[in-house]
């Protein structure tokens, strides 16, 4: 089964998984690409694909020079990104407390191809729960500041309920730092063995720097978009684990026996059901047959279903023009699933009644 | 075909419905807005701008009206780039001023492929005339007088410098003269078109003069630089017009620049051959006339 889309998901995942065929998009269809793809932040990808194919000459100069704009700022973000884990790595060398790096630099480090015009803004990297207020405060003295000015209920929700904390920010740089001590937070309905991503982790070639084994990074993406993510606008991020399980599934041996192990291990079973389902649902990936068969634990026939239809909803972004009403309700159960799954009810429920209040009275200010 | 060759009813179903497509420079802008005040102030000044006809736009930007819980009797406003709000609602008698604003930021957000000089651009005999300076040094004040005084104008806010060429093209815009600059404009150029006057703005008073007829027209006519000149505004005081050494001039310019980091070494290498191909002042004047005269002298000796 592959999926079906509306026009302008068409136009978009066409150009994704075809790229040559963009020399014959006329202006009209390159406008509404471009949007779309920026929406996505998909620009730098879109960019890199027709570089590599010698063919950003053979599209209307207007898209061309938009898409160089992005590589360009693309390159710089991952510069700087490069360079704050070079710093983070100083400062935090004399703690030896063990540092991985995750998302966007990670796949950077493990050398995937496609990671060359990739958009990251922020840095995550991740540190072992019992060293988490070492390394905050010798960042802290190193120049380190929180980013946001937070009130005491963020800084509560930070603390007791997230799986990050506060994000810092060097005083003199740009890039903010997300430290997380696990994957997903602590008040879902997953208990992650954080020690068995720490003691599986490997050194990215000879860089130096940490990063999750390959299951265990196909598994964090697939668990940040399903677990974490509200979805909206999230195509991204499942076209990094079609990425990832094409590079690694390429590279690495046994590579799927060893994805689906790990999944049963950890109890991520349900996200890496959804990664695989929609990754060769829309992109095509060639995952072999029947593979998520032998994960423990899987979502439900009723919830697939209805994964089914909302999940591409919510990925793919709306039209600029003309915002669909199916799409929109889509992404509001969406938003709705993810809070209900990351947060137990008695929780939920005061957290959505915050957030409403300081939607309407703060924000308008 | 330009703005001004449609009717103003047309003009106006453009703007409220598929969005009013024109070239502003090398970029093709789309806007919409709703509001007929802002139609009939964008139909003047706007006037000398081309339609797009069948080219793709590069930048979707909307002027909304939006009730606020605070002041729900203030009629207000916001920016849309592509959908979303770039900055806090201001009071719908400024959305002229938001709207040329919000165009500027929307460039200076997204462009990376040209580098964004935050400076003033004039061309006379194909040369351009490079003017970089902070807010407030009397910048576009002094723009506003050459491009009325034989002057071709580029731009009063982006040095739009494409690298590789190392060639500056044009991207004429609305002018915006700030408080004291809107009476002397109107006493020393009698015949600049001006827009209305757009009053409590973050700014103070603005109003927005029209570039030139020939200006827009040959806005694809592009120019290697030969002068850079750091105009600075004084009050009563008499007219200098020193050298700048190369390697303060330097600093000046790459300062004032809105990408000059995001390009990295490409920008270092461009700016490093603009210096060296051009000559370079620190300008103090009081009066256009002096401040003309000065400049006509420089630039007459190519």
């Amino acid at each position: 089964m592959t999926y079906k889309p509306p026009a302008h998901h068409a136009l978009l995942l066409n150009a994704l998984i075809n790229p040559a065929s963009l020399v014959e998009y006329n202006a009209t269809k390159w406008e509404l690409l471009l949007r779309l793809a920026r929406k996505v932040k998909l620009l730098g990808r879109l960019a890199i694909d027709l570089k590599n194919r010698g063919l950003l000459d053979h599209i209307p100069l207007r898209a061309a020079n938009l898409l160089q704009s992005s590589l360009i700022q693309v390159k710089r973000l991952q510069q700087i990104t490069h360079w704050e884990l070079n710093r983070i790595s100083w400062a935090l060398k004399d703690t030896g407390a063990p540092v991985v790096a995750l998302k966007g630099v990670a796949y950077f480090l493990a050398g995937v191809p496609e990671s060359d015009g990739r958009m990251y803004v922020d840095l995550d990297i991740m540190v072992p729960k019992d060293r988490l207020s070492d390394v905050e405060s010798t960042l802290t003295k190193k120049g380190w500041v929180h980013h946001h000015k937070l009130s005491a209920y963020d800084e509560h929700y930070y603390r007791a309920w997230s799986h990050e904390i506060p994000p810092l920010i060097h005083s003199e740089r740009e890039t903010e730092v997300d430290i997380h001590h696990t994957l997903s937070p602590p008040t879902s309905r997953l208990e992650i063995n954080t020690g068995l991503l720490f003691s599986a982790a490997v050194t990215a070639g000879n860089s130096g720097y940490r990063i999750l084994c390959p299951a265990d990074m196909v598994l964090h993406c697939a668990v940040n978009l399903f677990q974490n993510n509200e979805l909206a606008d999230d195509l991204r991020d499942l076209l990094d684990i079609h990425d990832l399980l094409l590079f690694f599934s390429k590279n690495e041996k046994d590579f799927w026996e060893k994805l689906i192990e790990r999944a049963n291990q950890l109890n991520l079973g349900r996200s890496l059901f959804y990664g695989l389902y929609f990754s060769r649902f829309i992109f095509q990936t060639p995952i072999p047959e029947n593979l998520e068969n032998d994960l423990n634990e899987k979502p439900n026939p009723l919830s697939r279903r209805i994964m089914h239809y909302l999940v591409p909803q919510a990925l793919f972004p709306l039209h600029p023009d003309k915002h669909s009403r199916h799409a929109l309700v889509a992404r509001s159960l969406l938003y709705l699933r993810s809070h209900w799954i990351r947060m137990p009810i008695h929780l939920l429920v005061p957290h959505l009644a915050y957030k409403t209040y300081l939607s309407i009275f703060r924000a308008k200010q | 075909m330009i703005v001004g060759q449609i009717p103003f009813s047309e003009f106006f179903s453009l703007l409220s419905n598929q969005g009013l497509r024109a070239k502003m420079g090398p970029f093709n802008m789309q806007i919409r807005t709703a509001s007929s005040t802002l139609a009939e102030h964008l139909y003047s000044l706007y006037g000398n701008y081309e339609l797009v006809e069948r080219d793709l736009v590069e930048f979707h930007v909307q002027i909304s009206p939006v009730r606020l819980i605070k002041k729900p009797f203030s009629p207000h406003a916001l920016f849309f780039l592509d959908g979303r709000s770039l900055f806090p609602p201001f009071p719908a008698e400024q959305a002229l001023a938001a709207l040329e604003w919000g165009i500027n930021l929307a460039v200076a957000a997204r462009i990376n492929h040209l580098l964004l000089f935050h400076s003033a651009i004039v061309e006379r005999k194909g040369y351009a005339v490079i003017l970089p300076a902070s807010p407030g040094s009397g910048k576009t004040t002094l723009c506003t007088a050459l491009v009325h005084r034989g002057y071709r104008l580029f731009s009063d806010e982006f040095g739009l410098m494409d690298p590789g060429r190392e060639i500056f093209l044009p991207i004429p815009r609305l002018m915006p003269l700030k408080n004291e600059s809107i009476r002397a404009i109107r006493n020393y150029l009698p015949e600049a078109v001006l827009g209305p006057e757009i009053r409590n703005t973050h700014k103070g008073t603005i109003t927005h003069v029209r570039p030139p007829t020939e200006s827009i027209a040959r806005s694809d006519e592009t120019a290697k630089a030969k002068w850079i000149i750091f105009p600075k505004w004084v009050s009563d005081a008499p007219l200098r017009l020193d050298p700048l050494p190369d390697s303060e001039a330097f600093l000046l310019l790459a300062s004032n620049s809105f990408n000059y980091e995001v390009l990295g070494d490409t920008s270092f290498q461009a700016v490093t051959r603009l210096i060296r191909s051009c000559r370079c002042y620190k300008l103090i004047y009081s009066e256009f006339d002096a401040a003309l005269t000065a400049i006509d002298a420089l630039t007459d000796d190519i």
